[in-house]
């Protein structure tokens, strides 16, 4: 399976994905807050079949599963690939979710609102990934009875997603802005400008690796174009100051940290998940800046693939003390 | 500490601030400092933030408290405890309670963004401004419906017509 983790695409030095979410609801069942079981069938059914008999190119590769056929350990292996959030792969019962083989279309049904809609690449490719949810969009829209009023737009559970309903993110790598002690500076000028920095599982995860997530707050009052649009300009500066700022590092001290992350990774015995991303983390900014040539290491792949339920999914249930044997091994076996 | 503005409810926000050398220090509870347009300081998200000014609304205005969405049943209260609506037809019922904390949200109340065909044109209890009509209007000329874009078409020169 070809998901977003496992492929190169532009600007990857820096950008590691591209999200889209558009939350809609269905006018005459009320939000996920006050629904029932009936209800939560209800909106299974309906999306559903308002995929199903679509003739977009898209909706034929969209296969419908009800989490609860889905093992736990799977869920939250999903939210370790971006796939679905933790609060859903939590309370999953009576949820459903519509997934594209290569996971980058997935359509979650009864989170926090009836339908959010996700589409995922990796690299910067914002506009792409927005064209398909729109396009996903329009066949909902034309089908379904969704709530929308004229001046508040798509009505959301929380009115904090009101107007186009859009969260657009990239998730990026910025070890030397981070190094410098400049993500304050950047958090507070993105913000400024209706954008939020948040961790790399997004709201109320913290900065791990130097990965960070950067998405667009405010929903009323601009339009999907505009807010995409300036994400994608907040995005080329960001690369662009993270790129600069490459160039002055000292490469003989990139290149012995680099090396050693390498030695940690083939060599021990017990990793745990820190330390994996700690050193995956220096290892694709080696690779990128170029003290480092070896494009069979795809730090990216492994960072997730070596996440513990992404481990469980693949050997079965473990301690994390296994876990953190396991994820050594695998991780040897794959730099050998 | 009472809000120095309403001096009902506690004040949880605290500006100061320095203009031509001379300090000035405001104590404002959550809902006057919205209104002033101090609403996101010192919040971790925008959900405590909504939940923080709807707790204040409440003391301000007992009576919205009692009023229930005929569509879900819910109160302002429950929207207010957490920070989430209803059924969309709480919009409608708690329109002019949400609207203050909307806008302090957004910045803005006003979509601009795309508008769905099958959408209804009216929700809002003011309902549809010609500016909005024009903009469907277009968006609908843009995708060449022009069977619905007339009727658009028919329904502004007929609100132009009223002025």
């Amino acid at each position: 399976m070809n998901c977003w983790y496992t492929q190169s695409a532009k600007e990857d030095d820096i950008v590691i994905s591209s999200r889209i979410r558009l939350a809609r609801n269905l006018k005459n069942i009320p939000f996920p807050i006050k629904m029932d079981t009936n209800d939560f069938q209800k909106i299974n059914e309906t999306v559903k079949n308002a995929v199903k008999s679509s003739n977009t190119p898209y909706a034929k590769n969209l296969k419908f599963i009800y989490m609860k056929d889905v093992p736990q350990n799977e869920r939250y292996a999903m939210v370790e690939r971006h796939i679905i959030s933790k609060e859903f792969a939590s309370n999953c019962e009576n949820k459903a979710i519509i997934l594209s083989e290569d996971e980058s279309i997935s359509i979650m049904i009864g989170e926090e609102d009836h339908i959010r809609l996700q589409v995922l690449l990796p690299g910067l490719q914002i506009e792409k990934a927005y064209d398909i949810a729109e396009s996903i969009d329009r066949l909902l829209c034309d089908t379904l009875d969704i709530a929308f009023d004229n001046r508040l737009g798509f009505l959301t559970e929380c009115p904090t997603n009101l107007g186009t309903g859009l969260r657009a993110s990239v998730m990026v790598h910025l070890p030397i802005i981070e190094g410098s002690g400049e993500i304050k500076i950047l958090a507070d000028s993105v913000n400024k400008i209706g954008f939020t920095v948040r961790g790399m599982y997004g709201e109320g995860s913290k900065p791990t690796a130097s990965f960070y997530q950067i998405s667009n707050q405010i929903t009323l009052g601009i339009s999907e174009k505009n807010a995409i649009d300036n994400l994608n300009i907040i995005t080329k500066q960001i690369i662009e100051k993270e790129r600069k700022n490459r160039e002055s590092i000292n490469r003989l001290k990139a290149e012995d940290i680099c090396m050693r992350a390498l030695g940690t990774l083939k060599y021990a015995k017990i990793l745990d998940s820190s330390e994996m991303m700690k050193a995956l983390s220096e290892i694709k900014l080696g690779l990128s800046i170029g003290v480092m040539d070896d494009e069979r290491i795809m730090p990216i792949k492994l960072l997730v693939e070596g996440q513990p339920f992404m481990l469980m999914r693949k050997f079965g249930e473990m301690s994390p003390d296994e876990r953190d044997v396991c994820r050594a091994t695998m991780i040897r076996e794959a730099l050998s | 500490m009472l809000c120095e503005k309403c001096g009902k409810n506690n004040a949880t926000t605290h500006i100061r601030t320095i203009m031509d050398g001379v300090v000035r220090e405001k104590n404002l509870c959550g809902y006057c400092a919205a209104n002033e347009g101090y609403s996101n300081i010192g919040h971790n998200s925008l959900a405590q933030m909504l939940a923080s000014m709807f707790g204040d609304a409440l003391a301000l205005d007992r009576t919205s408290a009692s009023a229930h969405c005929p569509c879900c049943g819910a109160t302002f209260s429950d929207i207010a405890e957490k920070g989430k609506v209803g059924c969309a037809e709480c919009y409608k019922t708690f329109y002019e309670e949400l609207l203050p904390y909307v806008k302090s949200v957004h910045g803005s109340i006003k979509h601009t963004g795309r508008i769905p065909n099958r959408a209804p044109l009216t929700v809002t209890p003011q309902g549809d401004s010609i500016e909005s009509l024009r903009m469907r209007l277009n968006m609908l000329v843009s995708e060449e419906k022009f069977e619905e874009a007339a009727v658009i078409r028919d329904k502004i020169k007929e609100l132009e017509g009223e002025k």
